[in-house]
Formats: structure tokens, C-alpha cells, sequence
């Protein structure tokens, strides 16, 4: 008798008539093995057609963000054992369109990132020779900021992104506004841009799936809330 | 290409499905609120003949929800306001249970104010 069972959300386009379904794979699981590791492990010696996306397996390029057991997670960050469950559910993440198996089209996600210009955007021309200094206290205001990977959990779990698909999201509220909050950016403007409008701030119901969501523990309500007052700041000076 | 659209319920969601299903059912009740007032063109008669249609226990015992539904509504907008001014962002949680807490408080003195005036004339 396996340890676990796996329970993975299976498609295949080339497959149209069988549709989406779910396929059971027993499983012995070792101590420290991450959720990564089984599906490797699956994919290695049970099922050579079991395909997902994954790059780094340290936490560092958000390729393996899923959805498993009801929760967005990265893949490679989560150990099984952790999970307390002999039945783990692996599913695609949720509101983008399922490509194959577990890899969604993450299109929608990069499209809203790029709405908010999430780059510095400076004015005043660089002082010869030297870097734009930052005081350890400008930098400590990114903190909590710049450590997202993009990995998509957070929008993915959104009500209101499921809703509307044009919604900018949290992942690109949270990047917005580490650049807002940056010392050394010039261009507020530029990247609240998109944000006042039908598919930007205003549409956020405060549910909090992405801080829940979230594989880094980021708060991307809390920068939500500092890019709206940034916008009434803006409107009623 | 199937989209998948749910995700486990959390405190957060809770509080917002509650106060989406209150607001609609406040909406309901401005809505009953209007066709009842409307009543006022027909003259006293016509007013006081509505009035005496709603004068039941069934209608009293909505009353006492009534409330309910409106103390909820306006504890979590409060919480929903304080978090959008960015205040205490990170403590959700908490500000969802202070907000409920208020909310049964306050739900319950009010309750026993209005069931202890069920015999009389209401509001009076
Ligand atoms: S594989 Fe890179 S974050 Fe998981």
C-alpha cells in the first residue's frame, strides 16, 4: 500500500472528446519530499505524459505555482507531509485557461503586469558617475514589496479576476506600488495610470484570497489600500 | 478552454459573501420600505391600512433580523472602510472578529429593547 494517493486535474488538447478529469497515482512519499518531488516522481516512473510546469525548484521563478488540496501554492516549496492529508489534489490554478495537465496560460497575468509600467521611471538625469543612492530607511519601504516572484497564486484565487479578466489583479497592485514606494522613482503617475479605472483598484472587495494565497507571505491589500489613498491624495491634494 | 473558479473559504471570504448577501437583502427591505411609505398619497387611511398589515408577530420577529442584518452590514463596512484607509490591514482577522463581536452586542440590546415592547404600540 502507497502512503498517499495523488489526485491530479488532467487535460490534454490533443484529447478534446475526454475533456478535463481527474487521475489517481499512488504514491510512497519520503520524509522532505515537496510536492514537486512527487510529481516528478510520478511523471519519472508512472506516467511520462503528466506535464507541469517547473524551472528553479527553490521558490525563485513562480513557474510551479498550483493549485493543491483548495490552496495556491508553489509546487517545490511545499513539502507533502506538511499537507497532513494521505489524499493530495493537484489541480491547474485557477481563472486562466488550462493549456495541458497543470500548465495554465499565464498571458492575462504578464498583459496587467505590464499596465502598471513596472519598472523605475526616473526624470531628473543621473548624477555623473554614480548609482541613485538609497538610505537604508528608503530601501526598508520596499520591504515586503520586492520580494514577489510572479508566480500568479495570488490573482489566480481573486474573485473579482475570475469576474473580470482585464482586472489588473493583486500581483500587479503589489508591483505598482513597489515602485510607487521606491525612492528613487519619478513617475507615481505613470503607474497609477491604469490602476484608476473599471479594471484597476476600485473592482478589489477586500476578500483577501491573495494574502491567503500568497507563497511569500506578501500583503497585496495592504498595498491596494496605500495605492488608493496614493489616488484620493492625487484627486483631492 | 474550462476555467476553473473557486477557492477553500477563509475567514475573508466569509466576511465578504455575508456582506454581499446583506446588502442585497437590505435592498429587499428599501425596496418593501418604499411601497410601504408610498402608501402616504393615498392619504391616513390608506397608510394606516398598510401599517395594520404589518402590525403581526411574523412582521416584528423580521424586524428584530431586520436589524440584525443591518448591524452587520454596518459593522463589516466600517471594518471594510478602516481597511481601504489601510488601517490595520495585516490584522484583518481580528477587525472581522471585533466587527462581529459589536455586531451580536449590539444585535442582542437591541433585540431584547424590541421584543420587551412587542405588546405595545412599536417605536412609541
Ligand atoms: S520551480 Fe521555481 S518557484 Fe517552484
Amino acid at each position: 500500500m502507497a502512503t498517499h494517493a495523488f489526485k491530479i486535474n488532467r487535460y490534454n488538447p490533443d484529447d478534446e472528446r475526454r475533456g478535463h478529469y481527474m487521475q489517481e497515482y499512488p504514491l510512497d512519499v519520503q520524509k522532505g519530499w515537496t510536492i514537486l518531488d512527487c510529481l516528478n516522481e510520478i511523471k519519472w516512473k508512472q506516467d511520462g505524459s503528466l506535464t507541469f510546469r517547473r524551472s528553479c525548484r527553490s521558490g525563485i521563478c513562480g513557474s510551479c505555482a498550483m493549485t493543491v488540496n483548495g490552496v495556491n501554492m508553489l509546487a517545490c516549496e511545499t513539502q507533502a507531509l506538511t499537507l497532513k492529508s494521505s489524499t493530495i489534489v493537484v489541480e491547474p490554478l485557477r481563472g486562466y485557461p488550462v493549456i495541458k495537465d497543470l500548465v495554465v496560460d499565464l498571458e492575462p497575468l504578464v498583459e496587467s503586469l505590464y499596465a502598471v509600467k513596472p519598472y523605475l521611471i526616473t526624470k531628473t538625469p543621473l548624477p555623473t558617475d554614480q548609482e541613485r543612492f538609497q538610505s537604508p530607511e528608503e530601501r526598508a519601504k520596499i520591504d515586503g514589496l520586492y520580494e514577489c516572484i510572479l508566480c500568479g497564486a495570488c490573482t489566480s484565487s481573486c474573485p473579482s479576476f475570475w469576474a473580470d479578466k482585464k482586472y489588473i489583479g493583486p500581483h500587479g497592485f503589489l508591483k505598482a506600488y513597489r515602485f510607487v514606494a521606491d525612492s528613487r522613482d519619478e513617475g507615481t503617475r505613470e503607474h497609477l495610470e491604469a490602476l484608476d479605472d473599471k479594471h484597476g483598484l476600485w473592482r478589489c472587495h477586500t476578500i483577501f484570497n491573495c494574502v491567503e494565497a500568497c507563497p511569500k507571505d506578501l500583503n497585496p491589500t495592504k498595498a491596494i489600500s496605500e495605492l488608493k489613498k496614493e489616488l484620493v491624495r492625487e484627486k483631492i491634494g | 478552454m474550462r476555467v476553473i473558479k473557486h477557492y477553500r473559504v477563509h475567514l475573508g471570504t466569509l466576511a465578504w459573501i455575508l456582506h454581499r448577501l446583506s446588502g442585497l437583502a437590505l435592498i429587499f427591505y428599501l425596496l418593501l420600505h418604499i411601497w410601504v411609505i408610498h402608501h402616504l398619497i393615498g392619504g391616513e387611511e390608506s397608510f394606516d391600512g398598510i401599517m395594520e398589515r404589518f402590525n403581526n408577530p411574523l412582521f416584528k420577529f423580521l424586524e428584530v433580523g431586520l436589524i440584525g442584518v443591518i448591524m452587520f452590514h454596518l459593522f463589516n463596512g466600517l471594518r471594510v472602510t478602516l481597511i481601504d484607509m489601510g488601517v490595520l490591514v495585516e490584522r484583518q482577522k481580528l477587525l472581522f472578529g471585533i466587527a462581529v463581536a459589536l455586531w451580536l452586542v449590539c444585535w442582542f440590546v437591541i433585540s431584547v429593547a424590541m421584543i420587551s415592547r412587542f405588546g405595545g404600540v412599536p417605536f412609541s
